[in-house]
């Protein structure tokens, strides 16, 4: 065990499957010489050679393309997009190329599309984006939201050892802002598995990526309130792990669903759906979800921290259901 | 009032093969082979036709009628081990790489049949390991040159003497992706080859309305990379084109865009009239139909026995007929099967001890601020 950022955790668990498979080998923008914007592949190109770590020019639907033809004779690619913002450039590929070749010839494509997500950092409305319900909408694809650190070698690790596309989103804000004692050497964390972060009996939280870190804070605001919040950790929207969700519900009768993600079709409508068919009969309160506004990330720090969740607003509306 | 078409400058191809079959290197048999894909391709295309307007065909049907040449002196060129594309129309080339008419009839039909199993059309295949064509997204026919230039990548990354060769048409050189694709592979001097069949029209949009200069293989000086335009009906010139594309790749010498001029002879799809081609285009084709030159070639060049060619096309008939019986007597898959196939296993497939780890805390949640100064986090600084 070693106190780790979750930006160190990403790159620790590549250059670990660089080693261990010949066969997996990293490309997209600044990631060879500069290391990535974000320092991820920094050391790469010097211990892997210029074949696994490749530059490639600034054409994310061109360089998507020719990682998943790569993944279907026997490599196996990890994508860097410089910001998650950008995989909409190669949005066709992805969800035309990737999510169905499957299932139209049962030829496999382990490829993994990872890159940075979120707000919190002011970067405005290209550079906050979070885009994984576009992903979750479409079948065939795994999408993975790792929100520690340990998760996120453990989910990496996970995703590049997968026969199929999986979609894996980072949280920029976290790169550096988190860090955590994990596991040395191996360490996987199947996709499919939710994680409880606190249990409770009074009240579920469900949420994923960095969302889960508010949730958590509200939980410890409102255990000091004499109040008992179960905050579940999704991991992966796809494959979503119905049980974990449906478990904790049926315990504490109240849903609360979080997400950074705007709200309007974001996934937490998916969860309040499955919770509304299958766990009704046990509910006390209506579900509500607290997300980010339905405008696009705006820059200045006033507005963005209007537009996104925050402690206050999930603890507003998780005191409002305890209360119920 | 009598329709009118824009004027159309005829170009000047011969209405007949020019190669002298002495200068040839090929065998008799090869040359019979050629013909059987071609023949096998138009019969098999005509009952798929007719099919279609008996109401036997779900969806629409798409034909590569006057193509076949193209097809087929291309595929001809490639060695084992090298890799291709197809699009609707090239379905000769199947048929000249071994692929089985009765299987891809039971596709078109919707029936159980490897590898698609009612997924896909019967006109979409890969099959890396029997053929050698590779899978594609087939949304645009631009969508699969950057996966042609990343099989071409794995090529390159094992050191492995092969190529890629893509199939794709006129209209396809208009969107991003097929620049993308090409210009990757400029950069890392890939083996993929491009072959252009410049059919006319892409659906009913003539080149003239598709890009700013005359060729497609004006658009390769942007790449600097090996182009030639060439006669696209008849099977020699394609052949030997096609061969000098490959071969440049196949050194490694970076991609080439092979342009050829044919025509489509039946609409976009079988539910296309083709109401937008003048008859005047039409004839000239018509006449340049790429089989009765190879055919014509054969008997009065090549002195190929006509009874050759007449037994090879009845037993085309005899195959197609024998594709439509095998294709009625597959089962459909049973709609219980719709949700299988839609993840490959993998070796971290979660199991029910999985589901039993208990609390995973956060001990410090990192939660953003408005400023850097309120920032209570273990990071700092914004990145």
């Amino acid at each position: 065990m070693s106190q780790t950022t979750y930006l160190q955790a990403i790159s620790d668990a590549l250059r670990a499957e660089m080693r261990r498979d010949p066969n997996v080998f990293v490309l997209g923008e600044d990631i060879g010489v500069f290391g990535g914007a974000f320092k991820i592949t920094q050391g790469f190109l010097e211990e892997f050679g210029s074949d696994r770590v490749i530059d490639t020019p600034i054409s994310e639907s061109g360089f998507v393309g020719a990682a998943c033809a790569a993944a279907t004779v026997g490599f196996r690619p990890v994508v860097e997009f410089q910001f998650i913002d950008f995989i909409a450039c190669a949005f066709d590929q992805i969800i035309n190329y990737a999510a169905k070749c499957y299932y139209r010839w049962g030829i496999p494509m382990p490829v993994v599309f990872r890159g940075p997500t979120g707000g919190g950092i002011h970067a405005g409305p290209y550079h906050s984006q979070n885009p994984e319900a576009w992903f979750a909408h479409t079948p065939g694809l795994k999408v993975v939201l790792p929100s520690t650190a340990r998760d996120a070698k453990g989910l990496l690790t996970a995703a590049i050892r997968d026969n199929n596309p999986v979609v894996y989103l980072e949280n920029k804000f976290l790169y550096r802002h988190y860090r955590e004692e994990v596991p040395d050497g191996d360490y996987v964390v199947p996709i499919g598995v939710g994680a409880l972060r606190t249990t409770g009996s009074d009240l579920s939280i469900i949420s994923y990526g960095a969302a889960v870190h508010l949730c958590v804070e509200v939980a410890r605001t409102l255990e000091k309130e004499g109040k008992s919040v179960e905050v579940v950790d999704l991991r992966s929207l796809v494959p979503l792990d119905r049980e974990t969700i449906l478990s904790s519900v049926k315990k504490t009768g109240k849903a609360l669903i979080v997400h950074e993600a705007n709200i309007t079709a974001g996934f937490g409508a998916e969860v309040a759906a499955l919770v509304a068919e299958d766990a009704f009969e046990y509910l006390d309160a209506p579900v509500r979800r607290v997300a980010s506004l339905d405008v696009p990330v705006p820059f200045s720090p006033p507005l963005e921290m209007a537009v996104l969740p925050s402690v206050d607003k999930i603890a507003d509306t998780a005191r409002h259901l305890l209360a119920y | 009032m009598a329709k009118t078409w824009p004027k159309v400058d005829l170009p000047d191809y011969p209405d007949q093969i020019s190669a002298d079959p002495r200068q040839l290197s090929i065998t008799s048999e090869e040359l019979l082979k050629m013909y059987s894909a071609m023949r096998l391709a138009r019969t098999f295309e005509e009952k798929l036709a007719a099919l279609y307007r008996q109401g036997k065909i779900f969806g629409a049907v798409y034909l590569g009628t006057g193509q076949e040449a193209t097809s087929v002196g291309t595929v001809s060129q490639l060695q084992d081990g090298d890799l291709f594309s197809t699009v609707a129309r090239n379905l000769s080339a199947w048929f000249y790489r071994g692929v089985k008419p009765e299987h891809v009839l039971a596709r078109w039909f919707g029936k159980d049949q490897a590898p698609s199993n009612g997924r896909e059309l019967g006109l979409f295949l890969a099959d890396l390991n029997e053929y050698g064509i590779f899978p594609y997204h087939n949304g645009s026919m631009a969508s699969w040159i950057p996966a042609g230039a990343g099989y071409a990548l794995a090529f390159k990354m094992r050191k492995q003497p092969n190529v890629c060769l893509c199939f794709t048409g006129d209209g396809a050189t208009s969107p991003g992706d097929f620049y993308e694709g090409v210009n990757f592979a400029a950069i890392h001097k890939l083996p993929m080859v491009i072959i252009c069949e410049v059919n006319q029209f892409a659906y009913s949009t003539p080149p003239h309305l598709q890009m700013p200069v005359k060729h497609v293989a004006d658009r390769a000086a942007g790449f600097g990379i090996y182009t030639e335009t060439a006669f696209g009906n008849d099977l020699f010139t394609v052949a030997a084109a096609a061969r000098r594309g490959i071969e440049h790749a196949r050194k490694g010498n970076g991609p080439a865009l092979i342009e050829f001029k044919t025509f489509r002879r039946c609409g976009h799809g079988e539910h296309d009239d083709m109401a937008y081609v003048s008859k005047e285009l039409r004839s000239f084709w018509e006449e340049r139909d790429p089989i009765a030159m190879y055919r014509r070639w054969l008997v009065e060049r090549a002195g190929i026995e006509e009874g050759n060619l007449t037994k090879i096309e009845a037993d085309c008939e005899r195959r197609t007929d024998a594709a439509v019986e095998y294709a009625e007597s597959v089962p459909f898959p049973k709609s219980e099967t719709v949700v299988e196939r839609l993840f490959a296993p993998s070796p971290h497939d979660p199991t029910d001890d999985d589901r039993n780890r208990g609390v995973e805390p956060i001990e410090s949640p990192a939660i953003p601020a408005l400023t850097a100064a309120q920032d209570r986090s273990a990071g700092g600084g914004h990145f």
